[in-house]
């Protein structure tokens, strides 16, 4: 059983997958939420980003 | 004579200022931090074996002298809790993001190019502006998390807080980068 998730859990569900696996309802849940979500889309890609722009400052001169 | 690893090392300073600037917020203890690493550094630089980046090694030996003074920062001063805002709800600060139904009350934008930006100069200043806003906790478990790539077991531990706690923390300064990154780089971008 899934739970539905809104932009709120969304958000922390996003966020808390850098630092541990998310379970498979989880997964779940998040997807189905991000297809139907372009705000959480946007935000999703902003923290990919913000993941890639950190680790190129660990990097960069 | 002089070792050509004693000038690369150097221009890892700024880089190894920012660490330190993050983890204390006191730039003339962030200034010693950083000397006593690289003079610690320079002393053990045979037993640097090259198996890890140099920058790596570096942040390594800087996070120990650290933790040296934040110890003694701690010895001096009343302990202060991480952060009034940590301390408090975990939930509250999302009111300002999210509507009573959980939606957005502000839309996440869709940031045109992202990528471009990496490759400017202006972008990484505000980068760093954007950083330097977050409060202390944020600033502190944000940099040894994402930028250092440090592991979290291991940040939340040296802070002394919970696990849940800590991803709190990271959340946020997530939120508050992604907010002012649209805000001072993003958002102005548009049609340039």
């Amino acid at each position: 059983m899934k739970d539905e998730v809104n932009c709120r859990e969304a958000s922390k569900l996003l966020s808390v997958a850098y630092e541990r696996r998310l379970t498979p309802g989880e997964l779940e849940s998040l997807q189905q939420h991000l297809d139907d979500c372009f705000m959480c889309r946007n935000f999703d890609s902003q923290l990919r980003f913000l993941h890639a722009a950190s680790q190129r400052y660990r990097s960069s001169d | 004579m002089t070792d050509p690893r004693f000038a690369e090392i150097e221009s890892h300073r700024p880089y190894l200022m920012r660490y330190a600037l993050a983890q204390l917020r006191d730039g003339q203890l962030a200034e010693e931090a950083v000397q006593e690493a690289l003079v610690a550094a320079l002393e053990s630089l045979k037993s640097f074996d090259g198996r890890s980046a140099l920058r790596t090694w570096l942040t390594s030996i800087l996070r120990f002298k650290v933790i040296d003074l934040q110890r003694r920062i701690m010895a001096e001063r009343v302990h202060q809790p991480l952060d009034e805002e940590s301390e408090g709800g975990e939930e509250a600060w999302m009111d300002d993001l999210f509507d009573a139904s959980g939606h957005w009350r502000e839309s996440p934008q869709t940031w045109s190019n992202p990528e471009a930006a990496l490759e400017q100069r202006r972008f990484w200043e505000v980068f760093e502006r954007c950083l330097d806003r977050l409060p202390a906790a944020g600033s502190r478990v944000f940099f040894r998390r994402e930028i250092a790539g440090e592991d979290t077991e291991a940040i939340c531990k040296a802070e002394g807080i919970s696990t849940s706690n800590c991803w709190v923390i990271l959340h946020r300064s997530r939120v508050a980068l992604r907010a002012c990154l649209e805000k001072n780089w993003f958002g102005k971008e548009t049609g340039a």
